[in-house]
């Protein structure tokens, strides 16, 4: 019984801990942070690297079909 | 170190600290321009609301929307098709992580019933965009190996001013996803960086600087090759102008499948093309029904509709409350964005699910008399186009000045309920319906529509209107004169506020703060509640 009492508390503990890190991660807006100063900044040199198409060398075609439809 | 001021200590009011602390500061102390970093729009740190809303922001908004995107994202296709998607999508990965930033510049200051509704407009948005951005990301073939799997067969792609209505007849087995409003539309209200890539894009193909920055961004997510490849055949309209035609142009040379021009007339009153345009409807279902080899289901096209009647049933109630009381819980941005997002898209589950929760907040409201913006000077009317990086202006407006954006344009478009009772009606209301899409009923739709603002200056009793100017809107700046000659003749307090649309470097956030601060004091001679909020810089803010 007190061994479960223990686990409990521990459980308990760990739980206030999680509970005050995600508070304190929401009121300094640290979210906000890691992203802003972290994460948006590396995504997007990695897509200003990105290998892309040229859209540009592709022909424009004329001869697709017009769908028109009598109703 | 700082040092520890005593008298400070010593002077403090602790009855009112530990009253501010429990209920947070009143309106007009709240300084919360001091909160902002510079430049950034980062919180040094979010505001406190009081014990019981700071913490309902932290419990109900803030985390359980983290763990419902989770839960979406899950639930519309898993965190790997996510995780290719974002690495491959500029505007998925650098828009969408700090959508909870998006809450907060929309959610400043309020308070109670106001904080609870409005935010759960915001959670719908959010959930429809993951459906959408999933939807789009499973079918893709860019992200597949260039396989053409069995989503992409069954996604129809269209412009995003095509209502989704339109495909109903197809929902049970096809989804509709529109090609420019999550890479585009949305991104612009959540982080306003990522459409700057798209605009120049286009501008360094040759395109001049003074089209729509809509078209441009749109056709620009094509030249950088930013355009996931999801569906087999894409359907277009000229909504809600020809802008609208020519980034098609650019759209369907990148594109190059089977593509149905659904244009609608742009003067709608005319009884005259009432039938060519409800037959430009019925001939998109032709093609529709020729590129799935599925057939028109009328009933599943009348049960989408009747939900999406109850819908608009429910937007009417809201109206009612928010025109004639000062209990409507839902603020300005909240109002603006959810009912464009809802009304455009067309039926989807949370709509109603979110529509049952503000209900019951609002039912609240009226039977309790709660006054939700109390520190209203002024009941404002937003019309015209909106600034999309820009469209929390009505939050810093309330709590800078008192400016209570009761409606907008674009909500009150889409005013109507849909027949059902037989297949003729259904079509001729649906063309009618299509005619009145965003920037097309009031702003192009002709001189009797855009003037439609005095009937709903005085139906939601405001006594201000804030006159979007977009300045790249042809059609918008061929009435601008007569705009200025109306308002003087009606004797109207009307604020211009000048903007390019998605584009924050024409007109940039602190430039349209300024236009108001200064009508505020010269004009209205009036003192700002927060004055910390006149002027603060949030140049690259998100």
């Amino acid at each position: 019984m007190r061994k479960l009492f223990k686990i409990l508390f521990k459980v308990l503990l760990i739980g206030a801990g999680v509970y005050a890190a995600l508070f304190a991660v929401f009121f300094f807006d640290l979210d906000g942070k890691a992203l802003f100063y972290g994460v948006e900044p590396f995504l997007a040199k990695h897509y200003d690297k990105m290998a892309r198409r040229d859209p540009l060398s592709k022909a424009y075609k004329t001869d697709t079909p017009n769908y028109e439809y009598k109703v | 170190m700082k040092k520890i001021d005593l008298n400070k200590i010593k002077n403090t009011d602790w009855k009112k600290a530990a009253r501010d602390f429990w209920y947070g500061k009143p309106h007009g102390e709240r300084r919360l321009g001091e909160l902002y970093m510079p430049k950034t729009g980062l919180y040094k740190h979010r505001e406190w609301r009081g014990v019981k809303d700071t913490f309902y922001y932290f419990h109900n908004i803030w985390l359980y929307n983290y763990a419902q995107m989770v839960m979406d994202i899950m639930k519309f296709g898993g965190p790997v098709t996510f995780a290719k998607g974002l690495w491959r999508y500029r505007w998925m990965g650098q828009t969408y992580l700090p959508v909870l930033h998006w809450f907060d510049r929309g959610l400043e200051g309020m308070r109670g019933e106001a904080l609870r509704a409005s935010a759960w407009h915001y959670r719908a948005m959010v959930c429809v965009t993951i459906n959408q951005f999933m939807g789009m990301f499973k079918a893709d073939a860019n992200l597949h190996g260039g396989e053409h799997n069995d989503a992409w067969k069954h996604t129809i792609a269209h412009k995003e001013t095509v209502w989704g209505g339109i495909f109903y007849p197809w929902q049970d087995q096809f989804t509709n996803i529109p090609m420019e409003m999550i890479p585009y539309f949305v991104t612009c209200h959540v982080n306003n960086h990522t459409v700057l890539n798209y605009i120049d894009a286009v501008q360094s193909i040759g395109l001049p600087g003074d089209p729509c920055p809509m078209c441009q961004a749109e056709a620009g997510l094509f030249v950088l090759d930013d355009m996931p490849d999801y569906a087999p055949f894409v359907v277009t309209t000229n909504e809600a102008c020809d802008g609208s035609v020519a980034s098609t142009a650019i759209q369907d040379w990148y594109l190059d499948i089977p593509l149905f021009a659904m244009p609608q007339p742009m003067q709608f009153d005319d009884p005259l093309v009432q039938e060519h345009c409800a037959n430009e409807i019925r001939e998109c279902w032709k093609f529709i029904e020729e590129q799935t080899g599925v057939p028109f289901d009328w009933e599943q096209l009348k049960k989408r509709l009747e939900r999406q009647n109850e819908l608009q049933r429910f937007e009417w109630e809201k109206w009612d409350v928010a025109a004639n009381t000062s209990y409507y819980p839902i603020n300005g941005v909240a109002q603006a964005l959810y009912r464009i997002y809802q009304s455009q898209y067309g039926d989807h589950y949370i709509w109603h699910d979110v529509d049952k929760r503000v209900r019951k907040i609002m039912e609240k409201c009226v039977s309790q008399r709660i006054d939700t913006f109390p520190k209203t000077r002024h009941r404002v009317i937003a019309w015209s186009c909106a600034p999309l990086y820009f469209s929390n202006w009505c939050t810093w407006a309330y709590n800078c000045w008192g400016l209570n954006c009761v409606i907008n344009m674009d909500s009150l478009m889409f005013d109507m309920t849909i027949r059902t009772d037989s297949l003729d009606d259904c079509v001729m209301d649906m063309a009618k319906y299509h005619e009145w899409a965003p920037m097309r009923r009031m702003a192009v739709g002709g001189m009797h529509h855009i003037f439609e603002l005095w009937e709903n200056m005085e139906r939601f009793h405001c006594d201000m209107v804030m006159m979007y100017d977009q300045l790249q809107c042809k059609g918008m700046q061929g009435v601008h004169g007569l705009f200025e000659d109306e308002f003087r003749a009606r004797n109207i307090h009307a604020i211009w506020m000048p903007h390019a649309l998605p584009d924050k470097r024409t007109v940039s956030r602190s430039e349209i703060r300024t236009i108001i601060n200064d009508y505020m004091t010269t004009v209205m001679q009036e003192e700002p509640l927060d004055p910390s909020l006149l002027d603060f810089d949030d140049s690259e803010s998100w």
